[in-house]
């Protein structure tokens, strides 16, 4: 999938390029990538993903094209074809969420955002990454996601209903291709109210197309809510500022922090 | 919400805690304790049931590491962990229950010394050495653990907040992964990243935070850590011990010649609590494949790696159900403080 959105996110990708070589630590290999750019590798030579990222888009306050709102900036919108398929009865509910989002957005508890919407969060996570495994962190509630890189399949028995959904994940080329399933439905995929149930199944397509960009994309299908599988594309950009790190964010402490160590007097 | 997602949460793994499993561990355990002190036995009686095996641990004496190595040189220490001698039910008295617990249905103790010596090293008698105003608040949390009333008496981590430092090294098994100047401690609630080296400067001062800014770097067999910014709201056991946002911990993690052990060994220097910094030290064993998962050290089921591969074990998701679903003594239902 190459969109307008893609081949601009490319070329500013190529431009950064050279302050990108000088600012990588000294241990990080570069190597050609598919698309021509030099790409950071592992000593296995796979694309090394490490490092801290995040999204400037706006998917996360609405996956679909939507005009500014008071709790929301306007956005192109990063579902292919332009809107999601859902059954009719699906959509009633995401209008319905829609309607009740300043109170029944999972993320207002800083519950885990699941999968993909962690993602696209407005908010930072590291990659950290061995040949075995990629290891997600999120700052946003401080989840940790495992993408299993080991050869090893979903778990036999599929009734784990995890937040994140069971990550397993293999290298087409210089694509991390990750399968996704065994959710529950306590998630929601944007604060617009998009939904899904415990049948969701996702395959994400992670690639660096420089050193600095990751073309994040994600088939999302869920005979349960949606007509046909969807897709979305996201760009995820390289924290390069000095000392950069992510801070903890274990927000759903925030409700009783003040009693603790001692309630002050 | 299904019932299976529970089988994930801290209330089931303690239920599920396989005793068998654990026994079977305990002769290997003897072999792979590192040169004891002569009076110390390691065939230690099973005291505390499966979760605390040991009421003895050898000392490890910090020196050169000749096991294997990665590629940036750090020791290769990755893998599950899990202390030997006990939960956080009792911090100065591991293996002593919890004070005043009214399901102990009339359990008795035997002599102290049939049980693990308190995780306080020093000073000698084992006891935090608490100014007067925070031993009587320490006792006043340790009654109100039970009795309730004030939410500043349910522990934090019943809430699922992070177990913190270092309540987090007693609190289910976990897992070290390690990448060129970092290492990840993934907990059962909540997890660490140490920066090794890269970075000199802490946090701003201003940022306290419930696992503090971990800046490390390995002297052959020990990783030293200097941690900063944390919060002091983790307690540090079911016993209301505690300490405050000026807390600053020097941390020693003395891995043993056969990467089998390690022992973490703390000071903590806390002027707003205690009279004087104290060390605390808290004796781990690795977990691998070998051994039989069970719900409390090693919960990593064999992974699906079919075809006569090397078993993989397979690390889940950790996630306390749903930060929103509190348990153990006087948990709450919601997020909301009761």
């Amino acid at each position: 999938m190459t969109t307008r959105r893609g081949i601009q996110g490319f070329r500013q990708g190529i431009g950064a390029l050279m302050a990108a070589c000088v600012l990588l630590g000294p241990g990080l290999a570069l190597g050609q990538s598919a698309g021509g750019g030099k790409i950071p590798r592992q000593a296995n030579g796979k694309p090394d993903l490490s490092g801290i990222w995040q999204t400037t888009s706006a998917a996360d306050f609405d996956l679909e094209a939507h005009i500014g709102r008071k709790d929301a900036p306007p956005g192109l919108g990063v579902v292919e074809g332009g809107s999601i398929p859902y059954t009719p009865a699906a959509l009633a509910k995401k209008q319905k969420n829609f309607e009740n989002r300043e109170t029944a957005d999972p993320r207002l508890k800083c519950w885990t955002l699941g999968t993909p919407r962690g993602i696209y969060y407005p908010e930072p996570f590291e990659i950290l990454q061995r040949p075995q495994d990629v290891t997600v962190v999120f700052e946003f509630g401080d989840t940790v996601r495992t993408i299993h890189t080991d050869g090893t399949l979903h778990p036999v028995d599929t009734d784990h209903e995890f937040w994140l959904g069971d990550s397993r994940g293999h290298w087409e080329g210089d694509t991390l291709v990750v399968d996704v399933r065994d959710f529950n439905d306590q998630t929601w995929l944007s604060r617009a109210g998009d939904w899904h149930d415990e049948a969701l199944h996702i395959v994400e397509r992670w690639k660096l197309i420089d050193a600095n960009t990751i073309d994040y994309q994600a088939t999302i299908e869920d005979p349960n809510v949606y007509s046909k599988p969807w897709n979305i594309e996201v760009f995820l950009y390289r924290h390069r500022e000095k000392d950069f790190q992510l801070i903890e964010n274990y927000c759903y402490t925030l409700d009783y922090d003040q009693y603790y160590p001692y309630p002050k007097s | 919400m299904n019932t299976t997602m529970h089988r994930h949460t801290h209330r089931q793994m303690i239920a599920t805690i396989s005793l068998p499993a654990l026994a079977a561990t305990l002769g290997s355990l003897i072999a792979l304790a590192q040169t004891p002190p002569a009076s110390t036995p390691t065939a230690a009686p099973r005291v505390g049931g499966g979760i605390g095996y040991e009421s003895h641990y050898p000392q490890i004496a910090s020196g050169s590491w000749t096991g294997k190595r990665l590629a940036d040189g750090q020791p290769d220490v990755s893998g599950d962990w899990s202390n030997t001698i006990a939960n956080h039910n009792n911090f100065t008295d591991p293996q002593g229950g919890i004070p005043g617990d009214p399901q102990a249905r009339g359990r008795t103790l035997g002599p102290r010394e049939e049980r693990a010596p308190s995780r306080v090293t020093d000073p000698a008698d084992g006891e935090l050495p608490y100014q007067d105003w925070a031993r009587a608040k320490q006792k006043e949390f340790a009654v109100g653990f039970f009795a309730g009333g004030k939410p500043e008496w349910i522990e934090p981590l019943a809430r699922c907040a992070p177990a913190g430092i270092p309540k987090s090294f007693y609190w289910h098994g976990y897992e070290i992964r390690q990448y060129p100047g970092k290492i990840l401690f993934l907990f059962n609630s909540g997890w660490r990243l140490i920066y090794l080296d890269s970075k000199e400067h802490h946090l701003p001062q201003n940022l306290k935070l419930w696992q503090g800014d971990s800046r490390g770097h390995w002297e052959g067999n020990t990783l030293v850590v200097d941690v900063s910014n944390l919060n002091g709201k983790a307690r540090l056991g079911r016993t209301g011990d505690f300490t405050s946002e000026n807390v600053h911990v020097e941390e020693r993690y003395i891995f043993s010649p056969d990467n089998k052990r390690y022992n973490y060994v703390a000071t903590f220097t806390d002027p707003t609590v205690f009279t004087r910094p104290f060390t605390v030290t808290i004796p781990a064993r690795r977990w691998s494949v070998a051994d039989k998962s069970n719900g409390w050290h090693y919960e990593v089921p064999l992974a699906n790696n079919p075809g006569g591969k090397e078993p993989i074990g397979d690390h889940f998701e950790r996630i306390c159900v749903e930060n929103n679903g509190g348990f153990g003594q006087l948990a709450v239902s919601t997020n909301k403080p009761n």
